[in-house]
């Protein structure tokens, strides 16, 4: 090496940055996800990891395996078409690897739970049954009474 | 009381708009990466355009440019939510996404600097390791990739090649900022963000921070030194940080003036915005004292017929307060931006973080980070010398 | 069933030769191509909505004038998919149309009903409704577009979803989204949003706040079977969706929705 090219360093830079740059490409290529969709741009695993998320809420149809009965009663009243976790809470909460794991909810206490949905407010549809203060029958109520004192949660008629 | 938008009676914002997502590391990042492009062309005046007056500060404005590099990207891998994934954006860019190009560009960018760099000191790097022993001698060896002789036709060959990468450099350098600004400039929900002007203004505000952190930089380095300064030098960069500055400041009164007249449904958001909560930083800070001031001094000491001591104190004064206005821009922009929630009707609060992994502290480590390199590589090499004189042609060139 | 129906990807072996050379190939010709301006445009994604040949075609309705604002599907939602408090994937706001102004508000996202308001305020009201709101599925999301390392996608058969395996934790989607429906989950530091339920659609059920809402205030549904709610609602031509300014093109489409909102 008495008298090198004057080009000699460019040359190793040149060897330099194509190795750094095989590298990254080698990088590049192992650490893109083996499913990735180059079409739409994701990871096409994805959709089969959020497909497993575990389901929290089962639906009313869930409750009939075990309440057949209740289930089938409730089609004829007023609540009908509520869901039965909104009030009971999620089935989840109640049953685990299809053996019950802790009660269900049973809200007895409560007038917000009523009030919720029947409580007057400007916002309200038209048309949807609301506890107006005026309702003559309450009159004479003590302050904080439980509606449940006096109504069916599963067949409120008035 | 805040004057609210659209007719709100009182402040909402949505759910999910009470933080602001995109705080001071967001902030500090585009300062960072102003600071690079606006060094950098700074010291392109000298390796492209070859304007001899400004050959001392040549090479202090690329390490400069490439201390602030080295810690650009830092903001952004402290607010990642999972940092260990940033290299994502190298293995799965999304084409369609305007962040995507961050990794090429800024890398690409820092290459670029680093090669144009290591071609100007490379002779240096070989005197050293032909003067040490020892792991010095390793480390200057490896530097110098090995070659521990120095050709003379290498350095024209180097010159000529350090020249072509300055030029690339420079379209370069507005593309690294241009794109920062178009980051923002192109999210139509944002209508405080959303300009075609946004690339341009922080492409112009980056070389103002740029030049203006020089000055600071050059004089309090020859202070410490006592090495005596340059003054008409200082003076005629001073003179193209007014004129930058003037263009800066001109293209944002633009866009706001515009905004203001064409009085669409942004101006009903961003009137309040900045009568409301961006009134201090937006107009007394960026528009009014930071602005006003600096131009006025700089503008007198570039006129005025003396260039020595009063003329340096108005030029750093000044240069600092621009470094203020360019901040303030940056923060008005990031933040001011997500204080308008996206449900149009009220404005979010911005609490001030010290301690957090988002704070004061944090942004102010990073943001100091880059002067300390800056020293640690001026005790290892030459900056204001030129790294040329310790050209030892051994052996002699054999003709 | 047709191949390209199925929102499961084909699985490459990951280890053959070809597979490999192909990734090496495509990924340097895409990195090579990807800056070329209108190479992949954002408006990709409604050609694919268009030319879908999926099985389904979701859609989501939100009947204003169905609303009670009870909350309760804000609820499940939380629920059903972890949303940590102070994050909503859905809420429900309260419009207040008065003389003066717009009274707007959304007391922890809805999720435990609403007071009465000011009698100030209710005096004046000329009209009043509740406005559930939730990620609008667009057809040309804002969010895609922006997220730089394609964790955030529309599937193929309209949901738009996140992958938290790839994503970056950037928040760039949480500032494109118009609606407000994105978030940074604080308790896993990447982006999230209403996924439609994706899981419970796989599993066969509605989603968590379609199945709580006692008013059918909210309906969700498949576009390509006509003789479904969705498809017979849209059809009546009475719908809008949410800030149309934006050209997202939503797939959450509202009935009866005031004009105040936004």
């Amino acid at each position: 090496m008495s008298n090198p090219s004057p080009r000699s360093h460019l040359y190793r830079l040149g060897v330099l940055l194509v190795a750094v740059f095989i590298g990254l490409l080698v990088l590049k290529a192992v650490t893109t996800p083996s499913s990735w969709n180059y079409e739409a741009w994701y990871r096409g695993d994805v959709l089969t990891d959020m497909s497993n998320q575990p389901l929290v809420h089962g639906g009313n149809d869930s409750c009939r395996d075990c309440h057949q009965d209740e289930v089938n009663k409730i089609k004829k009243l007023k609540h009908k078409r509520l869901s039965c976790e909104g009030c009971h809470g999620p089935l989840a909460d109640h049953v685990r690897d299809g053996e019950k794991s802790a009660d269900a909810k049973v809200i007895t206490e409560s007038r917000w739970q009523c009030l919720n949905c029947h409580g007057e407010l400007a916002a309200k549809p038209r048309g949807f049954p609301l506890f107006t203060s005026e309702v003559s029958k309450h009159r004479g109520l003590e302050e904080g009474t439980v509606c449940l004192k006096c109504h069916d949660a599963h067949d409120p008629t008035p | 009381m805040v004057e609210l938008p659209n007719n709100a009676l009182v402040n909402y914002i949505f759910p999910n708009n009470e933080q602001v997502w995109w705080s001071l590391m967001i902030v500090i990042y585009p300062y960072l990466t102003g600071l690079i492009a606006g060094a950098f062309v700074v010291s392109a005046l000298y390796h492209v355009l070859n304007l001899k007056q400004f050959k001392p500060i040549a090479n202090f404005a690329l390490i400069a440019a490439f201390c602030f590099g080295l810690f650009a990207a830092v903001p952004l891998l402290v607010h990642l939510g999972q940092p260990q994934r940033a290299f994502e954006i190298y293995v799965t860019p999304h084409t369609t996404s305007a962040m995507s190009i961050f990794g090429y560009v800024y890398s690409g960018y820092m290459l670029l600097l680093v090669i144009e760099i290591w071609l100007i000191y490379r002779v240096y790097f070989i005197s050293r390791a032909n003067e040490t022993r020892g792991i010095q001698q390793r480390v200057w060896y490896l530097l110098a990739l090995g070659v521990t002789t120095y050709h003379p036709d290498s350095a024209q060959l180097d010159r000529k090649l350090a020249r072509i990468l300055a030029a690339i450099g420079i379209p370069w350098a507005c593309l690294l900022h241009g794109y920062v600004g178009f980051v923002f400039g192109s999210v139509k929900a944002i209508s405080w963000w959303a300009t075609a002007l946004q690339p341009i203004i922080f492409l112009s505000s980056a070389i103002v921070s740029g030049i203006a952190v020089l000055i600071v930089m050059y004089t309090f380095i020859k202070w410490r030194s006592q090495a005596g300064y340059d003054y008409s030098m200082i003076k005629n960069l001073a003179a193209i940080l007014w004129a930058t500055f003037i263009f800066d400041w001109a293209l944002e009164m633009l866009e706001i003036a515009h905004v203001y007249y064409q009085d669409a449904h942004e101006w009903a958001v961003i009137g309040p915005l900045i009568s409301g909560p961006l009134y201090g930083s937006y107009i007394w800070g960026q528009v009014v004292w930071l602005s006003l001031v600096p131009t006025i001094l700089l503008g007198y000491a570039v006129i005025q017929r003396g260039s020595g001591k009063g003329m340096l104190y108005m030029v750093n004064v000044g240069s600092f307060l621009l470094l203020l206005q360019v901040l303030f821009m940056r923060f008005n922009v990031v933040v001011g931006g997500q204080l308008i929630s996206k449900s149009a009707r009220g404005f979010v609060d911005f609490h001030w973080e010290i301690l957090g992994k988002e704070g004061i502290l944090t942004a102010g480590l990073i943001f100091a980070a880059p002067f300390v390199t800056y020293y640690i590589i001026s005790r290892f090499i030459p900056i204001f010398e030129d790294p040329a004189g310790y050209a030892k042609f051994n052996p002699p060139a054999s003709k | 069933m047709d191949e390209s129906a199925s929102d499961s990807p084909k699985k490459a072996d990951p280890y053959s030769r070809r597979v490999f050379l192909k990734q090496i190939v495509s990924g340097t010709v895409t990195t090579l191509m990807i800056y070329t301006p209108g190479a992949r445009g954002g408006h990709e994604t409604s050609r694919i909505w268009k030319q879908r040949s999926t099985e389904h075609q979701w859609a989501y309705i939100i009947d204003v004038d169905k609303c009670i604002g009870w909350g309760g599907c804000v609820r499940a939602c939380a629920r059903e998919n972890n949303v940590p408090d102070g994050h909503f994937r859905t809420w429900v706001e309260r419009y207040i149309h008065t003389e003066d102004g717009v009274y707007v508000d959304s007391p922890k996202g809805g999720s435990e009903g609403f007071e009465p308001v000011k009698e100030e305020i209710r005096d004046k009201a000329k009209y009043a409704r509740f406005v559930p709101k939730m990620c609008n599925h667009c057809q040309n999301p804002p969010c895609v577009q922006v997220c730089p390392v394609g964790a955030t996608f529309k599937s193929p058969e309209g949901f738009v979803l996140v992958d938290h395996e790839h994503c970056l934790g950037c928040a760039y989607c949480v500032q494109a989204c118009p609606y407000g429906a994105r978030f940074i989950n604080a308790e896993i530091n990447k982006s999230d949003k209403c996924t439609w339920c994706y899981h419970r659609i796989k599993q066969g059920k509605l989603p968590a706040c379609v199945e709580a809402c006692p008013t059918g205030a909210r309906k969700f549904g498949d576009l390509k079977d006509p003789k479904s709610d969705v498809s017979i609602i849209l059809q009546q031509g009475h719908w809008t969706v949410l800030r149309p300014d934006m050209h997202t093109g939503p797939t959450c489409f509202y009935i009866g929705l005031p004009k105040e909102v936004i």
